[in-house]
C-alpha cells in the first residue's frame, strides 16, 4: 500500500491554471476563479498532480492514520 | 435560487465553446454561454501560434485587433544546435493575441443570438431520473441552476463538467504535458519565424519555443511530459540561462497542462457533449489545439442543430462518430508518431536535423512524410544503425 498522503498548495506559487485538475484521475482537485481546492476522502495518493503542475506549487505531507 | 433555462448550455469561453455557441445560436436554438473567469481570455494559457487556414475554414474574421503577427515558417534547432529552415513566401501562420481573440470569439457567438455570461463558474450538473437536466452554477455569488436540453462542457483541461456528467475523459499521466511560459522581451531572432529547440536535455519529450508577437517580444515557453519529475519552469529557467537570455523583462507568466494524446473515446453521453482541451483533442506532436477545438466545435455543433431540429437527441452520437472518423483518426496517426519520435536521442535528432532540408520539412509539414522517412533510411548514417532503421521503418 503506497502511503496516504495529502496534497498542499502554495498558494504563492500557484497560478490556478487547472492542470492538476484535469490530470488527477479522481477529481480530488477542483479549481475555481477563487481558489484550489482538494478532497480528502476522492485522493488515492498517487502523486500525479504534483509531478504535473509546471511550477512546483503542489506537495505531499502524509496523512496522519486515525485510530 | 435564480432559473434558466435553454436550449443549449456551453461551459467554457475558450475556442471551442464559443464556435459551438456561435454556430448553434445562428441556427435560431437558445443558447447560454459561461465561462468562470471575470474577463473571457484572461490570463491566457497560450503560446498562441495557429494557422492562417483557420480563419476561412471556421468563418472568423481576419481582424488586426487580435493578430499580433504573420508568420513565414519555422526555424527548428537540433541539441548541438543544427538548424532546419522552413520558410514561406506568404504568412502561412499568425501570432494570436488570444486575450483578444476569445473575447471577440464570445462576441461573435454573442452577436449570432447566444447569451453570454463571464465570471459564472459551472459547479457540477443537475441530474434528474439520472439524466442530466441542467448545471449548477454560480454567478459572481449567486447561485444559478441553468436548465438545458443540451450540454456542452468546453471546460478545457480540467474537464470537470464532463467528468461529473459520467464522461470518461481520464488520460493517463504520459499523455499531459507540462507547460510554462514568459511573454518576454528577447532579441536577436527573426521576428517573422517560430522557433523550435528540440533535445532530451532541454526538453525531454516536447520542445522550447519562441513565437514573436513583436520585433523584441515573444512568448518564450517550454512545454515537457508531465509525469517529470523536474517542472516546465526548471527547464525553462534553465534553458534561458544556458543561452544567456537574461529574463529580467518579463510582461507575463503563463501556465498550463496540456492534453497531448488519450482522446476520449466517447464524446457523447446521452445529451452532454465534451469538446476540445476537455475531449483531449489536441495534436500530440506539438501540443496545438485551437484548430483542433475549432474542428470539434464544428462537428458537434452541427449534430447538436440536428438533433434540436429533428428532436431526436440519439442524433447527437453521431458527433462521435464523425469526429473519430475524421480528426480523430488524423490525431491518433500523430500519435503514433510522437510516440517513435519520443524514442529519439540527441544523437538522432542532431542527424535528422542535420540531413533533412527545407523542402523535406515542408512534407512533413504537410502530413506527407512517407517519402521523406524513405529518403532518410537511404542515408549512410541512418543505415549503420539498426536501432534508426527500426524506429523509421515504425512511422511508415
Ligand atoms: C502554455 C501553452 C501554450 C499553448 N500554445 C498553443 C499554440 O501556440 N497554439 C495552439 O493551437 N494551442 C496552444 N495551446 C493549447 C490551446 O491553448 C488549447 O488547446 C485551446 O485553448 C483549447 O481550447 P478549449 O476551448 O478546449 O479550452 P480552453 O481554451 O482551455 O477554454 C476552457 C474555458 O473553460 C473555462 N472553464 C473551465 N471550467 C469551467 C467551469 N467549471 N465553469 C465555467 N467555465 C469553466 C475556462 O475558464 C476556460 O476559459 C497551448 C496551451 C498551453 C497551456
Ligand atoms: S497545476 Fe500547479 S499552478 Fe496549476 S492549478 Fe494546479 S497547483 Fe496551481
Ligand atoms: S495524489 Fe492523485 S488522486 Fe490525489 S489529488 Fe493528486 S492526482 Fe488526485
Amino acid at each position: 500500500m503506497p502511503e496516504k498522503i495529502r496534497v498542499i498548495v502554495n498558494e504563492d506559487r500557484c497560478y490556478l491554471c487547472g492542470g492538476c485538475a484535469g490530470v488527477c484521475p479522481t477529481l480530488a482537485i477542483e479549481v475555481h476563479s477563487s481558489g484550489w481546492e482538494f478532497f480528502q476522502d476522492k485522493c488515492i495518493s498517487c502523486r500525479i498532480c504534483i509531478n504535473a503542475c509546471p511550477v512546483g506549487a503542489l506537495s505531499a505531507e502524509p496523512l496522519e492514520v486515525s485510530e | 435560487m435564480k432559473e434558466m433555462k435553454y436550449d443549449v448550455v456551453v461551459v467554457g469561453a475558450g475556442i471551442a465553446g464559443p464556435i459551438v455557441a456561435r454556430n448553434v445560436a445562428k441556427s435560431g436554438f437558445s443558447v447560454l454561454l459561461i465561462d468562470k473567469k471575470p474577463a473571457i481570455g484572461t490570463p491566457k494559457q497560450c503560446a498562441e501560434g495557429i494557422s492562417i487556414k483557420v480563419f476561412d475554414k471556421y468563418d472568423i474574421p481576419y481582424d488586426r485587433r487580435f493578430i499580433n503577427r504573420e508568420i513565414y515558417g519555422a526555424k527548428l534547432y537540433s541539441p548541438s544546435g543544427y538548424e532546419l529552415e522552413l520558410r514561406y513566401k506568404e504568412a502561412s501562420g499568425v501570432i494570436l493575441e488570444r486575450k483578444v481573440f476569445d473575447k471577440m470569439l464570445a462576441y461573435y457567438a454573442a452577436k449570432a443570438g447566444a447569451d453570454v455570461l463571464a465570471r459564472t463558474e459551472a459547479l457540477d450538473v443537475i441530474k434528474k431520473n439520472g439524466k442530466v437536466v441542467g448545471i449548477k452554477a454560480k454567478h459572481e455569488d449567486e447561485p444559478v441552476e441553468i436548465y438545458a436540453d443540451v450540454v456542452v462542457a468546453a471546460d478545457g483541461v480540467e474537464s470537470t463538467i464532463a467528468r461529473k456528467a459520467g464522461i470518461n475523459t481520464y488520460a493517463p499521466p504520459h499523455e499531459f504535458d507540462s507547460s510554462y511560459e514568459y511573454e518576454m522581451l528577447i532579441e536577436g531572432f527573426d521576428p517573422d519565424m517560430i522557433h523550435l529547440w528540440f533535445g532530451n536535455e532541454i526538453a525531454p519529450r516536447g520542445y522550447v519555443w519562441v513565437f514573436p508577437k513583436d520585433e523584441d517580444r515573444a512568448n518564450v515557453g517550454i512545454g515537457i511530459n508531465s509525469d517529470n519529475p523536474k517542472t516546465a519552469k526548471y527547464y525553462l529557467d534553465k534553458w534561458l540561462r544556458e543561452n544567456n537570455i537574461p529574463a529580467k523583462k518579463l510582461l507575463e507568466i503563463n501556465v498550463g497542462v496540456v492534453p497531448v494524446g488519450g482522446f476520449v473515446k466517447d464524446l457523447v453521453k446521452d445529451n452532454v457533449l465534451v469538446v476540445g482541451d476537455a475531449a483531449r483533442q489536441v495534436n500530440p506532436m506539438h501540443g496545438g489545439g485551437m484548430a483542433e477545438a475549432m474542428e470539434a466545435g464544428t462537428i458537434a455543433s452541427k449534430w447538436i442543430v440536428k438533433a434540436l431540429e429533428e428532436e431526436n437527441l440519439e442524433l447527437l452520437k453521431n458527433y462521435t462518430t464523425e469526429w473519430w472518423e475524421t480528426d480523430g483518426k488524423r490525431l491518433e496517426k500523430v500519435l503514433k508518431v510522437r510516440r517513435v519520435t519520443e524514442k529519439l536521442t540527441d544523437e538522432d535528432l542532431d542527424l535528422f536535423i542535420q540531413i533533412l532540408s527545407g523542402a523535406d520539412a515542408e512534407k512533413i509539414a504537410g502530413g506527407d512524410y512517407g517519402e521523406v522517412i524513405k529518403a532518410l533510411l537511404k542515408h549512410p548514417k541512418v543505415l549503420l544503425s539498426p536501432r534508426r532503421i527500426t524506429l523509421l521503418k515504425e512511422l511508415l
